[in-house]
């Protein structure tokens, strides 16, 4: 858009961004502002590439499932567990069936604490504090189970090629059981509270619309196309690890209301609902784990001359938090490095729906609107207007503080 | 010149993230949460760097960030503290070479504090601000 | 109409003739190995992408999970993972559409007309390959730094990768003579002039 025709609608440019975690995809976005209408979105994402598919040919298989795991914070388990599938494809390894069912159970936790995760994040962009320290709180006692089985509270390194590293013995079953009940009591209560709270319905009920026609044309993934109304979860529709024995159904908001609205508020109930299956699965393969070996060789270096000798090519996909993570792996006969390894997340495929949702929306519904893909925008630094040449910068504060403005204006 | 006693009883931290994988940037989220209460130090996350004592800066720096990075120092006001928190902040940790990084944290900005670990646990990044608070207390002895 | 994954080929078969030149199904099964996961992998001619994308589309509207890549000398392979047949527990089919670009014609049709979510890929895929896709609605970089070089293309593993120049070992900075990490205190950083 040219200069005058900018001066002649009194359009504002506003830049918010770029610094945003997500693993690859820190964005900034560029809005266009009719008043207070957004009417144009752009974005420009890349500010923490940092090349791992590039680092990876410098490295070996098991040197890189940990670069894995570090590709994004919250997803440890997501990403190197689709690696070492990928790489079991290509190899033609076939792990054993205990090491599925314990990858079944780390991956549930994991998205039990990021669902958690994201549903503080988004009660603070509303502004209700409480909400925040309350899904936080059970989030950290995830986070401690997790710790109890692992050994590490983000990222697991638990994850090897054919299988797993850390077993789960019988002593620790009394104490998941414990906590899966402990989470489930707190769960209703952060179930109520976000369903029965009418601001909150108000701030999110037919805010950031993503149609389900959309969300099929633009690939997105994850809770956000399951909240148009797309049963389309990975566990369901291409069953792998133990999903495949536990019958997993994809969530979908009518499941509780009756109806599909493909908003924000959808958004909550998709993701509050996966935490109460998440529980349920998690309680299931406990039950169901069957005994034996949790890795085809254990010796690393037998491993390592195995993964060299092998030639071929492997997918791995995996319904992380955020929806599909989808790896492909390459390996070449006599070479220790894989020949190419491409990584998908899951932000990566709803990056063109959130041009598609932010459009028509208000300055203020923002922070909310973003949220509500899940990217984690707790470190959304600055937002610069651009006014009539003047660059003002309104900081995340202050862009939180006019969120939250718009709820106090509702409550009243 | 003396540094204010204000900064001895409470450390406003602003949190940057320049480029890093999100393990450090929950740990620091996390660490701001009821179960360990740095508010009670009067430590407390904040929303622009114009208010913080210290930046908080994770990740290994990538070529889009450095600029920037380098701005949201410039607007701390002094005196100020830099806490590179997490192993690729520090030395490159898993990142270690790479096209697209020009890190760490120290060749971009002076740090004052590192905090290691591939991510830092909530208390470690606490005690890393402690010590922050410790090295603040010996620049005022110095002066 | 739900088409077996031997079916499928079949119609790919019909329609591209000489130009499917290679295909195959994979069949996995985890767990207690009570489900299979079916991949349908397909080479094609590369003027023909479009027009199989298409037939996909016919079949059943896919979800693109990714356009992956690989330099291996002399070509460049394009993998279009697709995915069709979701929402039916159990149902998907993994259909892997893999066109070779030679690097003496680095182009290729694009295919957001049909899907309008691949744009996302597409655009990586010029800028970490060099490639060109013909008729994408939008050419501008998307995950490099806007000073990164022009006719340099991370991925590829010929001359136009990244020089070893290039390359920054973290570990290295500030090392002293011991190993040790040696720190200036007096270093301040690069621009001194006041921020807007």
């Amino acid at each position: 858009m040219n200069q005058s025709e900018n001066k002649l609608k009194h359009n504002i440019k506003t830049v918010i961004g770029p610094n945003h975690p997500a693993l690859k995809e820190p964005v900034k976005f560029i809005f266009e502002m009719e008043g207070e209408k957004i009417c144009k979105v752009d974005i420009a994402p890349g500010h923490a590439h940092r090349g791992l598919e590039w680092m990876a040919w410098r490295r070996n298989c098991i040197q890189i499932i940990h670069l894995a795991d570090r590709v994004c914070g919250i997803c440890g388990v997501a990403h190197s567990m689709t690696f070492c599938r990928a790489v079991e494809q290509a190899a033609g390894i076939q792990v054993p069936p205990r090491a599925d069912y314990l990858r079944t159970i780390y991956a549930e936790l994991e998205r039990m604490h990021s669902h958690l995760l994201w549903a503080g994040v988004a009660a603070m962009e509303l502004g209700f504090d409480t909400l925040f320290y309350k899904a936080w709180e059970v989030r950290e006692d995830v986070m401690d189970l997790l710790e109890y089985l692992s050994g590490n509270r983000v990222n697991y390194g638990v994850m090897q090629v054919g299988g797993m590293r850390r077993d789960i013995t019988s002593d620790q079953i009394p104490r998941i059981k414990k906590s899966l009940k402990y989470y489930e009591d707190l769960f209703f209560q952060l179930a109520d509270m976000f369903l029965e709270d009418s601001v909150i319905r108000m701030r999110c009920r037919d805010t950031g619309v993503l149609s389900k026609d959309m969300a099929l044309k633009l690939s997105t993934v994850g809770p956000t196309i399951r909240s148009s109304g797309v049963a389309h979860d990975v566990r369901q529709d291409d069953p792998y690890c133990a999903y495949g024995d536990l019958d997993v159904k994809a969530m979908t908001p009518d499941m509780l209301g009756g109806e599909v609205h493909g908003d924000v508020f959808d958004r909550i109930i998709v993701r509050l609902l996966e935490v109460k299956q998440s529980v349920e699965i998690i309680r299931r393969s406990v039950d169901e784990m069957p005994g034996g070996e949790i890795i085809t060789e254990k010796l690393m270096m037998v491993l390592l001359k195995n993964l060299k000798k092998a030639e071929g090519e492997g997918v791995g996909r995996h319904e992380a938090p955020r929806g599909e993570v989808f790896h492909y792996v390459k390996l070449k006969a006599g070479d220790e490095s894989p020949e190419a390894w491409k990584v998908k997340a899951s932000t990566y495929s709803n990056l063109m729906g959130w041009l598609e949702i932010l459009k028509g929306e208000q300055i203020a519904d923002i922070p909310i609107i973003i949220a509500s893909l899940d990217p984690c925008i707790s470190c959304m630094d600055r937002v610069a207007i651009v006014r009539k040449g003047k660059t003002n910068i309104l900081t995340q504060l202050e862009l939180r503080e006019l969120s939250r403005e718009k709820t106090r204006e509702l409550r009243k | 010149m003396s540094i204010s006693k204000a900064l001895n009883k409470s450390l406003w931290v602003f949190h940057i993230n320049a480029g890093s994988c999100n393990g450090c940037d929950i740990e620091i989220v996390g660490a701001i949460t009821p179960r360990y209460d740095p508010e009670r130090f009067g430590i407390k996350l904040v929303g622009s760097p114009r208010h913080a004592d210290v930046l908080m800066v994770t990740g290994p720096v990538t070529r889009k960030m450095k600029e920037k990075l380098i701005l949201v120092h410039q607007q701390t006001p002094d005196p100020k503290l830099v806490m590179a928190v997490g192993a690729c902040g520090s030395t490159g940790g898993p990142f270690y070479e790479s096209y697209t990084l020009a890190g760490p944290i120290d060749d971009v900005i002076p740090v004052d504090v590192y905090v290691p670990g591939c991510p830092p646990r909530p208390e470690a990044i606490t005690y890393g601000v402690v010590l922050a608070l410790k090295k603040l207390e010996e620049l005022q002895k110095k002066i | 109409m739900t088409l077996t994954p031997a079916e499928i080929i079949e119609r790919f078969q019909k329609l591209l003739g000489e130009g499917l030149r290679n295909s195959r199904i994979v069949k996995r099964s985890e767990g207690k190995q009570t489900r299979e996961s079916v991949q349908v992998w397909l080479t094609l001619d590369k003027s023909l992408l479009h027009s199989a994308v298409k037939q996909l589309a016919d079949i059943h509207y896919p979800h693109l999970a990714v356009i992956s890549g690989c330099d291996v000398g002399d070509v460049i392979e394009l993998n279009y993972h697709f995915f069709i047949y979701y929402e039916v527990p159990n149902g998907e089919v993994n259909v892997t559409i893999k066109v070779l670009l030679p690097k003496t014609d680095l182009t290729v049709r694009t295919i957001t007309d049909i899907l309008p979510g691949a744009l996302v890929s597409e655009r990586e895929k010029q800028e970490f390959f060099g490639i060109k896709v013909i008729d994408i609605p939008d050419s501008r970089r998307l995950f490099l730094p806007e000073d990164f070089p022009e006719g340099v293309y991370p991925w590829r593993k010929d001359e136009t990768g990244i020089p070893e120049d290039m390359v920054k070992k973290l570990y290295e900075v500030g090392k002293g003579e011991c190993g040790m990490r040696k720190r200036d205190d007096n270093k301040q950083p690069g621009h001194e002039e006041k921020a807007p």
